[in-house]
C-alpha cells in the first residue's frame, strides 16, 4: 500500500465519519453563529468600529474554532481504543499526519466559509470583491494553523488537562501565522493590491512549509508509546 | 533629566531576589537529594 | 567544578555591575536608566543560549534516546524562561521612565512576551506528562518547533510594528555604541553567561540525581 493511499484512507475515514455523525459539523457551525453575537456584543453598536476589527475577528473567530476543532483531532482514535492501530500501521508513520492534516484543512475550510458568509451578512462587509486574495490568505493561514494543531493534537490526546494544554502550547506558536494573516486581510479588505501583501504571503508559505516539514518529521515520534 | 535610580534600582533589585532565589532553590533541591540517596542505598 | 564555576560567576556579576554604573557613562538622552540595558541585553542574550541548547537537546534526544540530552532541554528550558522573564520585566522597567507607559507593543518586547509564553508551555507540558520516555519525547518535539519558529516570529512581529509605526527601539542599535558602553555590555554579557553555565551545570545535576532514585 502506497505512502500516498494510507494518508489518504485516513482521511476518507474521517470525512465519512463526519459525514454519518455529523457531531462536529453542526456543533461548529452553530458555534460561529454564537461567536457572530459574541463579537457584535463586545465591541457595541457602533458600525464602523466593528467594520475596522473585522479582520482581526475574523481570526480570531478562526482561531476559536479551530482550537475546539482540532483540538479533537484524535479523540476518536483514543475513545474507540484505536491508537494501537494507528501505532501499529506498516509503513511511515507521518502518512496518518497528512491525512489528518488533510482532514482538518477540510474542517477548518468549512469553517472559514461560514464564518466569511457570516460575517458578510451580518456585518455588512464586503467580501465579495477580494475574494479571490482573500482565499489565498484564508488557505496560507489554514495550513498553518491545521499543521501544528494536527502535531499539538496528537501529543496532547494522551496527556492530562488536555483541553487546557492544547491552547497554551499552539496559540504563541501560531503567532506569526496570526499577525501574517490579520495584516494581509486587513489590508486586503481596504482595496489594495495582492502585490502589496506579497511579503506577508511568503512568510505564511514559509512558515507552512516549517510546520508542515517538522509535522511529517516528528510524528512518527508523537505516536509512539 | 529626572535621575531615575528608582527604576534602576527596582530592576536591578528584581534581578537579583530572583536569581538569588533560582540559587537557593536549586541548593535545596541538590541538599534533598543527597540526603534521600545514601538511605537508599543503605535500604537498597 | 561546579563551584569553581559559581564562583567564577559571581566575580563575574561583580565586575559587570562595576562596568555598568563605576566605568561606563550615563547616557546623554536618557539618563541613568540607560544602565538597566547592562541587566537586559545580557538577560535576553543568555536566554536564546538556552533556546538553542533546548533546540540541541531535544534533536540529541530523538537522534540518540539518552536522558542526557533531554536533562539539557529541561534545565536549559527552565532557565531560559527564567531569564526571558527578567529580560521583559528589565525591559518593562526601562520603558516607563523612557517612554510613559509600562508595556509597550514594539518588536522586541512582542517578541520575547512570546518566547517566554511559548517556553512556560514547553514547561507545562513537561510537568504534566509523568512518564519520563513520553515526557522527553514530546518535549522534544516542542522544543524542535519552539526553536525553529523563533525567526519566523521575530520576522513577523517586526514587519507588523513597521505598519503601525516607525521602529522605536530600546537599545544600542539607535547610534554608535559608546565604547565604554560597549565594553560594559561585555562584561555583563560574558557575566551572565559564566552564571547560565553554573545554573545549567547544577540543574542537570539534579535532574541526573532524581533520574537514578
Amino acid at each position: 500500500m502506497t505512502y500516498a493511499r494510507r494518508a489518504w484512507i485516513i482521511l476518507w475515514k474521517d470525512l465519512l465519519i463526519e459525514r454519518r455523525a455529523k457531531e462536529h459539523a453542526n456543533a461548529l457551525l452553530f458555534f460561529c453563529l454564537l461567536l457572530l453575537f459574541l463579537f457584535q456584543f463586545a465591541l457595541g453598536p457602533d458600525r464602523e468600529r466593528l467594520a475596522a476589527a473585522v479582520p482581526g475577528l475574523l481570526w480570531l473567530g478562526f482561531i476559536l474554532a479551530g482550537l475546539l476543532g482540532l483540538g479533537r483531532s484524535f479523540l476518536g482514535e483514543r475513545d474507540n481504543d484505536c491508537w494501537e492501530g494507528l501505532r501499529l500501521t506498516p509503513g511511515d508513520k507521518s502518512a496518518i499526519y497528512l491525512g489528518k492534516l488533510a482532514g482538518n484543512c477540510v474542517l477548518m475550510t468549512a469553517v472559514e466559509i461560514i464564518l466569511v458568509v457570516l460575517f458578510g451578512v451580518f456585518y455588512d462587509v464586503d467580501l465579495w470583491t477580494p475574494a479571490a486574495p482573500l482565499a489565498l490568505v484564508l488557505a496560507l493561514g489554514t495550513i498553518g494553523l491545521a499543521a501544528v494543531g494536527t502535531l499539538f493534537a496528537a501529543m496532547t490526546t494522551q496527556v492530562r488537562a488536555r483541553e487546557l494544554l492544547f491552547p497554551v502550547l499552539l496559540l504563541p506558536v501560531q503567532v506569526p501565522v496570526l499577525l501574517a494573516t490579520v495584516s494581509a486581510t486587513q489590508a486586503l479588505l481596504l482595496g489594495q493590491p495582492l502585490a502589496d501583501v506579497a511579503h506577508w504571503l511568503k512568510l505564511l508559505a514559509g512558515a507552512d512549509l516549517v510546520y508542515v516539514t517538522i509535522g511529517i518529521l516528528t510524528f512518527e515520534f508523537v505516536l509512539e508509546g | 533629566m529626572p535621575s531615575n535610580w528608582g527604576y534602576v534600582l527596582a530592576a536591578y533589585g528584581i534581578a537579583a531576589v530572583t536569581l538569588l532565589s533560582y540559587w537557593r532553590h536549586l541548593a535545596r533541591r541538590s541538599r534533598a537529594l543527597a540526603t534521600r540517596r545514601p538511605a537508599k542505598r543503605r535500604a537498597a | 567544578m561546579i563551584r569553581a564555576l559559581g564562583w567564577l560567576a559571581v566575580l563575574g556579576l561583580m565586575a559587570g555591575l562595576a562596568a555598568g554604573f563605576g566605568y561606563a557613562p550615563r547616557e546623554a538622552v536618557q539618563g541613568n536608566v540607560q544602565r538597566i540595558m547592562y541587566l537586559h541585553v545580557p538577560a535576553v542574550l543568555t536566554a536564546y543560549l538556552a533556546f538553542v541548547l533546548v533546540l540541541a537537546g531535544s534533536i540529541g534526544y530523538l537522534a540518540t534516546r539518552r536522558s542526557g540530552w533531554d536533562r539539557l532541554a529541561a534545565a536549559a528550558g527552565e532557565i531560559g524562561v527564567l531569564f526571558t522573564g527578567l529580560t521583559i520585566v528589565s525591559g518593562s522597567i526601562w520603558g516607563k521612565p523612557t517612554w510613559g507607559t509600562w508595556w509597550t507593543w514594539d518588536a522586541r518586547l512582542t517578541s520575547t512576551a512570546v518566547l517566554f509564553c511559548v517556553y512556560v508551555g514547553y514547561l507545562l507540558l513537561r510537568s504534566l506528562i509523568e512518564d519520563p520516555e513520553a515526557r522527553a519525547r514530546y518535549a522534544a518535539v516542542v522544543g524542535i518547533l519552539g526553536a525553529v519558529n523563533i525567526p519566523i516570529v521575530h520576522f513577523s512581529v517586526k514587519w507588523w510594528r513597521a505598519l503601525h509605526q516607525p521602529s522605536t527601539i530600546l537599545g544600542p542599535e539607535r547610534s554608535p555604541i559608546d565604547p565604554a558602553i560597549g565594553l560594559a555590555l561585555f562584561v555583563n554579557w560574558v557575566a551572565f553567561t559564566l552564571l547560565f553555565a553554573y545554573f545549567l551545570s547544577r540543574r542537570m545535576e539534579i535532574a541526573r540525581l532524581e533520574e537514578q532514585t
